[in-house]
């Protein structure tokens, strides 16, 4: 325009414009609707990949959809989501519902037929908490699945509950049949060596209902520790097992206290490994899990039939068969049997037994009739089949089968139809019961209650002799007269006195003489031995436990009288009689002439000294070389007699050794005993004191002579 | 403007054969390509500047179908995750009895820009089209729709604020859907379009009708 109206005058109106032909429509078009047309591509592609990403729709069938909502619950495969539930609808018969799901088209491209779905939601069992991420975000469907390339299935039926064996899982299923499946819990470990590597299924019942199956997998690489030795037993947790070896408890890892569980172990090696879905049994306990492989071992069991006429409560089918300490077999059926015998029905309890001819040293493939001719030659030498207890704590019995030569003769019965009965007697179990009960009323008849009525009195007599007046006056007057003791020994003349007594000494060779002529050191010797023998006999007594609790009573009735004489002795009297010497004793010492004793004392050995000076001024030195000569024998008889001193004392710690040793014996708590044993110690200590004395002698003689 | 009411008819600078600057009102000699006094582009008046707005216009009608059938938000609460389209997020203000954010979040993002495009639109259409309307009331329209406009993107404003201030994990957590984008994309070419629109066009149509 602008070039048309270059030239207009600014007054007058311009000259119109005369427009150039219209360009064509498209060369017309501005570049600016390449904005429309981009968006519109992209908002198309949008629409297109949301599309795309819709996912395959599936459906899954379940029993009840708890927690599951349209548009909110998930599909989780491995736990990555791969798909959302998009409308929750029911069947037509309203028998289940339908949930309808879109998933990943790439993980919908592989869904084989037996893909499983289940609902996860938190749950709280024995074996701890699952699902809890599903508290706050909802419950949501896990998929599992081998995935199978081209399989596209769209309509599944989804499990009730958590599967425990997933497809895709390596490892081994195995059958476990058992007779009750009280401790089953559905999720239970499989243990083994303490390690868990498995789980069982829920335990269902047989078709018959004569029993309880569960299935139970074992996952790789442990199943290749299962072979047809394998044995299965339940496992509670803990075990308490009271034994000839003791209390046994063993405790297991918490969970399998919370849960149970089950353990294997494969017990025999070189077995053939087995193939999924073997059928195991499981046991009670490892015991006898371990015990069935070698009970099922026996190649080629001979079987025995024994017929008993006590209670075999305590014997089961499975129970050992003893032969001289060795288990030869097992109890293989036990039951009751009505016998027409001399025209009366009976009731038999027979049991067959099965002896395996490898354990007796036949070869494992004897005939029958060898192992059976082998026990008809043994019940014509006495051979006989009786109950024995397992061991003295357990109540079960094991069948033993003992030779006794003074048995009424008999011989193995060859039945028709059922294995041979061997012959059996009665057992001799002990009856426990009746025994105790004895002991119990012994211990009830012992004369307790007058015993603490008379040590009752005991004690109140000696309370009310401490609170005499007169036993607390004796002690002053005991104070009393060792203070005139003191005196006594202090004074000058007193400790004059042993030097004086020194020549007494010689008075002793005289003494010596006596003893060795007299042979009192042998005598002693004898009197010992018979102390010896008697304390022998004690100690035979001793041994015998029953009889001694029978002579328990009569030593009591002695305890007794011992403690009524005790009791009825004038206690008082004595210690008025005692408070009364010890005063005369006083008095006797407080004496001016007791005082003058010393003096006269040390008078008459200044007499006798006197009268040895005038010996020796008499030149009498002869007499003293006679009488030193005479002195040195008397030493040598000593040295003779001191020489049987050691032996003597030898003896006597020997007998107080027996005697304490027979005393401990009747038990360490009763005073009686501490009693004697404290006067036992002081008997001996005397010895030892004795044989102090006698290597004292034997070192140094003169010493006997001439004081120390 | 003075002059509107006169029954005479008055000189346009397009009559007098100059370029009226846009910005400022200083007519121009034509060839000056600037305006001398406000420095803004000079540019004549031409059919041919329609095509924009529709262009324009047509962009942000067809990105508003995904801003409207997408979700806006993406709230995910304690696992739960919920996601809102525009329409959706109104009813359920409603469902919680939040009325008044309802009827806010409506008109804003519903009405105003839908009132939009047909305005736009009619206005767009009237250039060659006779109409009832009065140039000068179509004149109030634009000037209404270009001051509107901007408030369109309260939506988008509020979204971004949220997703970016909502971040707490597993609590809560706001995500803008592929509707903001949308929205936020719509609003702009709606604009775009508005600006696009020479309200002169308008003057020049009802040059030749009588007035009212």
């Amino acid at each position: 325009m602008s070039q048309e109206t270059e030239n207009t005058p600014p007054n007058g109106p311009s000259d119109m414009v005369i427009s150039p032909p219209k360009r064509s429509f498209w060369r017309n078009l501005s570049y600016v609707w390449l904005v429309p047309f981009a968006a519109l591509v992209v908002t198309l592609f949008i629409a297109w990949q949301s599309w795309a990403e819709r996912g395959q729709r599936i459906e899954i069938l379940f029993e009840n959809a708890a927690g599951i909502t349209a548009d909110e619950t998930t599909l989780r495969y491995r736990d990555v989501e791969i798909g959302i539930v998009e409308d929750v609808t029911f069947a037509p018969d309203l028998a289940s519902v339908v949930v309808g799901a879109r998933i990943d088209r790439t993980v919908a491209a592989s869904l084989p037929e037996d893909a499983r779905f289940w609902i996860v939601q938190p749950e709280v069992s024995a074996s701890g908490i699952t699902g809890l991420s599903t508290v706050l975000s909802g419950a949501y469907i896990q998929a599992a699945f081998d995935p199978a390339p081209e399989a596209k299935a769209t309509r599944f039926t989804g499990l009730e509950e958590t599967p425990l064996i997933l497809p895709g899982m390596r490892g081994t299923k195995v059958t476990l049949r058992t007779e009750s499946g009280t401790q089953l819990i559905p999720g239970a470990p499989i243990f083994h060596q303490g390690i868990e590597v498995g789980k069982i299924e829920t335990p269902r019942l047989m078709d018959g209902g004569e029993g309880v199956i569960v299935d139970a997998f074992i996952n790789a690489p442990y199943d290749l520790r299962l072979t047809n030795a394998t044995r299965f037993w339940q496992v509670s947790g803990f075990s308490v097992n009271i034994g000839p070896s003791g209390l046994n408890l063993s405790v297991g890892s918490i969970a399998s206290l919370l849960r149970g569980g089950i353990a294997f172990d494969t017990v025999v090696s070189g077995s053939e490994p087995v193939r999924t879905g073997q059928i195991f049994d499981l046991y009670d306990d490892e015991d006898s899990a371990r015990a069935s492989v070698f009970r099922e071992d026996i190649e080629n069991p001979v079987d025995l039939t024994v017929e008993f006429d006590e209670s075999v409560s305590g014997l089961t089918a499975g129970s050992s068969v003893v032969y001289k300490g060795v288990k030869i077999g097992t109890v293989s059926f036990l039951g009751a049997f009505i016998e027409e015998r001399n025209d009366t029905q009976e009731v038999v309890l027979r049991s067959v037994i099965s002896i395996d001819p490898q354990r007796l040293g036949l070869k494992a493939d004897a005939p029958a009739a060898e192992v059976i001719a082998f026990f008809s030659n043994a019940v014509k030498n006495g051979l006989r089949a009786r109950l024995a207890t397992q061991s003295i704590f357990s109540r079960s019995l094991v069948v033993e089968l003992v030779e006794l030569p003074d048995a009424a003769p008999d011989t193995l019965g060859i039945f028709a139809e059922t294995a041979p009965l061997l012959p059996s007697v009665a057992s001799d179990l002990p009856d426990v019961g009746a025994t105790a009960e004895g002991l119990l009323q012994r211990v009830n008849d012992l004369p307790v209650e007058e015993l603490l009525d008379q040590t009752i009195a005991t004690l109140a007599a000696v309370e009310s002799l401490a609170g005499d007046e007169n036993l607390r006056a004796a002690p002053d007057a005991f104070v009393a007269l060792l203070d005139d003791a003191r005196g006594l020994i202090g004074s000058p003349e007193t400790q004059a006195l042993p030097a004086e007594l020194n020549t007494a000494v010689s008075e002793l060779r005289a003494v010596a003489e006596q003893l060795r002529q007299a042979d009192a050191v042998n005598r002693l010797v004898a009197a010992l031995d018979a102390a010896e023998e008697a304390a022998t006999s004690v100690t035979d007594v001793a041994a015998n436990i029953d009889t001694a609790t029978e002579a328990l009573p009569a030593l009591i009735e002695d305890l007794q009288a011992l403690t009524q004489k005790a009791n009825a002795l004038e206690v008082e009297q004595f210690l008025a009689a005692a408070s009364a010497f010890l005063e005369g004793a006083d008095r006797l010492i407080d004496t001016p002439d007791m005082r003058a004793l010393p003096a006269s004392l040390t008078g008459a050995l200044d007499e006798a000294r006197e009268a040895l000076a005038e010996l020796r001024e008499g030149g009498l030195i002869e007499n003293t070389n006679a009488t030193l000569a005479s002195a040195r024998e008397a030493a040598s008889a000593v040295e003779d007699a001191t020489a049987n001193l050691p032996e003597l004392s030898r003896r006597i710690e020997a007998l107080v050794a027996e005697a304490e040793r027979t005393l401990s014996e009747y038990g360490a708590q009763s005073s009686f005993n501490r009693e004697t044993i404290s006067s036992l110690r002081e008997v001996r200590a005397a010895a030892e004191a004795l044989s102090k004395l006698a290597r004292a002698i034997e070192r140094n003689p003169n010493s006997l002579l001439f004081g120390r | 403007m003075e002059n509107a009411g006169s029954p005479s008819p008055i000189l346009t600078a397009r009559d007098a054969g100059l370029v009226g600057c846009t910005q400022c009102g200083k007519v121009h000699l034509p060839g000056v390509v600037e305006c001398t006094r406000c420095g803004a582009a000079l540019h004549r008046r031409a059919i041919s500047d329609l095509q924009k707005v529709w262009a324009w216009l047509i962009a942000g009608l067809v990105v508003y179908i995904p801003a409207n059938l997408y979700p806006m938000l993406s709230t995910a609460s304690l696992g739960h995750t919920t996601e809102n389209t525009i329409l959706g997020g109104v009813i359920e203000l409603m469902n919680h009895g939040s009325y008044g954010v309802a009827v806010i979040v409506f008109v804003a993002s519903i009405v105003i820009p839908v009132a939009k495009f047909i305005a736009i639109g009619f206005l767009a259409l009237t250039v060659t089209r006779r109409v009832k309307m009065s140039a000068h009331r179509r004149h109030i329209l634009f000037e209404v729709v270009e001051f509107i406009g901007r408030w369109s993107m309260i939506d988008v404003f509020v979204v971004a604020i949220l997703s970016s201030l909502v971040r707490l994990d597993f609590a809560a957590t706001i995500t803008p859907g592929i509707a903001a984008v949308s929205f936020a994309l719509s609003v702009a070419f709606t604009m775009i379009a508005a600006l696009s629109f020479d309200e002169r066009l308008i003057w020049d149509a009802s040059e030749n009708e009588p007035r009212d």
